[in-house]
């Protein structure tokens, strides 16, 4: 057997991880036995595009500031964003009034709303589907030892810049291979300065001496 | 040991092998991934058999209220079969938007659909719409996380969203409850969950049993006899 070191082995073996997340995915449970769903599996240059992408809506919500920071660290060592999505539209025909339509034709002809993050007003059950494949492509993940963690932030990237097409609700499922789990604990994507002014307005009560008292 | 007296101990162990189950799917369910890591679904099990026939006769009663909600009955059928009954309830997605502004809804921001009128309770509605999707989401997450721990088991499940909306129906449920599903599960040597003949409703064990036996073997013994 020719010899293979350490990086090509866990490249090969991430990049075959993703496959079976695909398949687990694929394969999940799903309402009315329909898969309808789409994935892509993203590498490092469309996922600084997502980061880049990501960071510029700081104004606008710095959670994406913070997981496009989040992912410049993160696609330095082996990594890889699947991204699944689905059509918003109903065809269950379960008429269950969760969408806030009394039907499904209703939801159907219903006027679509654009926006950077998902278009809508969509179907609850097309979203329960799409987000059982990606739990299942997670838990698949898992138990094969990758660190993973689900984004709504990076799909919504990935939905706007078009790299996931034909699909109206999208959810992602990020894995990596890095040496220490990237997902928890991200406080370094945090400046203490905003983290501090951030507390502070939120909780102003937690460092009064007691209430109604305010410190000059 | 007599024969008798092992075949009630395999049926209470078989009983009490569902109540574990149950717990185990409910802790797995609970501990699967919650968008946003805010509490927002709870998981309530049903093992009782008057239990799951009382929301069975409700899932049947709903059946007629809509014409998309005909398999009802197949559901309710196929329940009555289970041992267990598990409802996942997403408790936010009703009255507490995740103020992230998603769209999913097809409201803009979530101050709209805060502002948006809901669909009255009554006859044909079975979730009072519109939801935060992006909350009601996490039912997703707890579903699979109890399918899976079934799965790894070797328990056998369906989901059924006709027992949550029953169940909501109700009011078995917390207030809040926005959306609900079911899942049965049951530890039997034949799945109740797969190989569903058509109209199962009508043609099931129970009312061959009744049907047959109850019914035209005694007018054929006193006739024949």
């Amino acid at each position: 057997m020719a010899k293979k070191d350490m990086t090509e082995l866990v490249q090969s073996g991430l990049d075959r991880a993703v496959e079976l997340m695909a398949v687990a995915a694929h394969n999940s449970f799903r309402f009315r036995n329909r898969n309808t769903i789409k994935m892509v599996t993203l590498g490092k240059e469309e996922m600084e595009e997502i980061a880049e992408f990501c960071y510029s809506l700081g104004d606008m919500s710095p959670l994406a500031a913070r997981d496009g920071r989040f992912v410049m660290e993160l696609i330095k060592e082996p990594c890889a964003l699947m991204v699944v999505g689905d059509n918003r539209k109903s065809d269950f025909g379960y008429n269950c009034g969760a969408c806030g339509y009394r039907t499904c034709a209703e939801l159907n002809k219903a006027e679509e709303v654009e926006s950077l993050t998902a278009r809508g007003p969509s179907c609850q059950f097309k979203n329960i589907n799409l987000n059982i494949a990606v739990n299942a492509a997670a838990s698949i993940a898992w138990r094969l030892g990758l660190h993973c963690r689900v984004f709504g932030t990076l799909a919504f990237a990935a939905l706007a810049l078009n790299l996931i097409e034909e699909v109206d609700i999208v959810s992602s499922v990020s894995v990596s291979v890095a040496n220490v789990d990237p997902y928890f604990d991200r406080h370094k994507f945090w400046t203490k300065e905003y983290w501090d002014e951030i507390f502070e307005k939120e909780f102003p009560t937690f460092s009064r001496g007691f209430i109604g008292a305010v410190e000059e | 040991m007599s024969m008798e007296r092992s075949m009630r101990q395999f049926e209470d162990d078989r009983k009490e092998a569902v109540r574990i189950a149950s717990l185990l799917l409910l802790a797995s369910g609970t501990t699967s991934p919650r968008v946003g890591g805010v509490g927002e679904c709870t998981i309530h099990t049903i093992d009782d058999e008057c239990d799951i026939e009382d929301l069975c006769q409700q899932i049947e009663g709903m059946a007629d209220e809509d014409k998309g909600w005909k398999f009802f009955k197949r559901d309710a059928a196929i329940l009555r079969d289970a041992d267990a009954i598990l409802i996942i309830t997403s408790l936010r997605s009703l009255t507490d938007p995740a103020d992230i502004n998603c769209n999913m809804c097809g409201k803009l921001t979530c101050e709209y659909l805060r502002e948006s009128e809901r669909l009255p309770k009554g006859p044909g509605i079975a979730f009072t719409g519109p939801l935060c999707i992006f909350r009601a989401n996490n039912i997703a997450f707890a579903l699979d996380g109890i399918i899976s721990q079934a799965r790894n088991l070797g328990i056998d499940y369906g989901v059924f969203w006709s027992a949550g909306a029953a169940a909501m129906r109700m009011e078995i449920v917390p207030r809040d409850t926005g959306f609900a599903l079911g899942v049965g599960i049951s530890v039997t040597e034949k799945s109740p969950f797969r190989d569903i003949p058509l109209r199962y409703g009508e043609i099931n064990q129970r009312t061959m049993n009744d049907r047959i036996i109850q019914r035209l073997w005694p007018q054929f013994r006193s006739i024949y006899s």
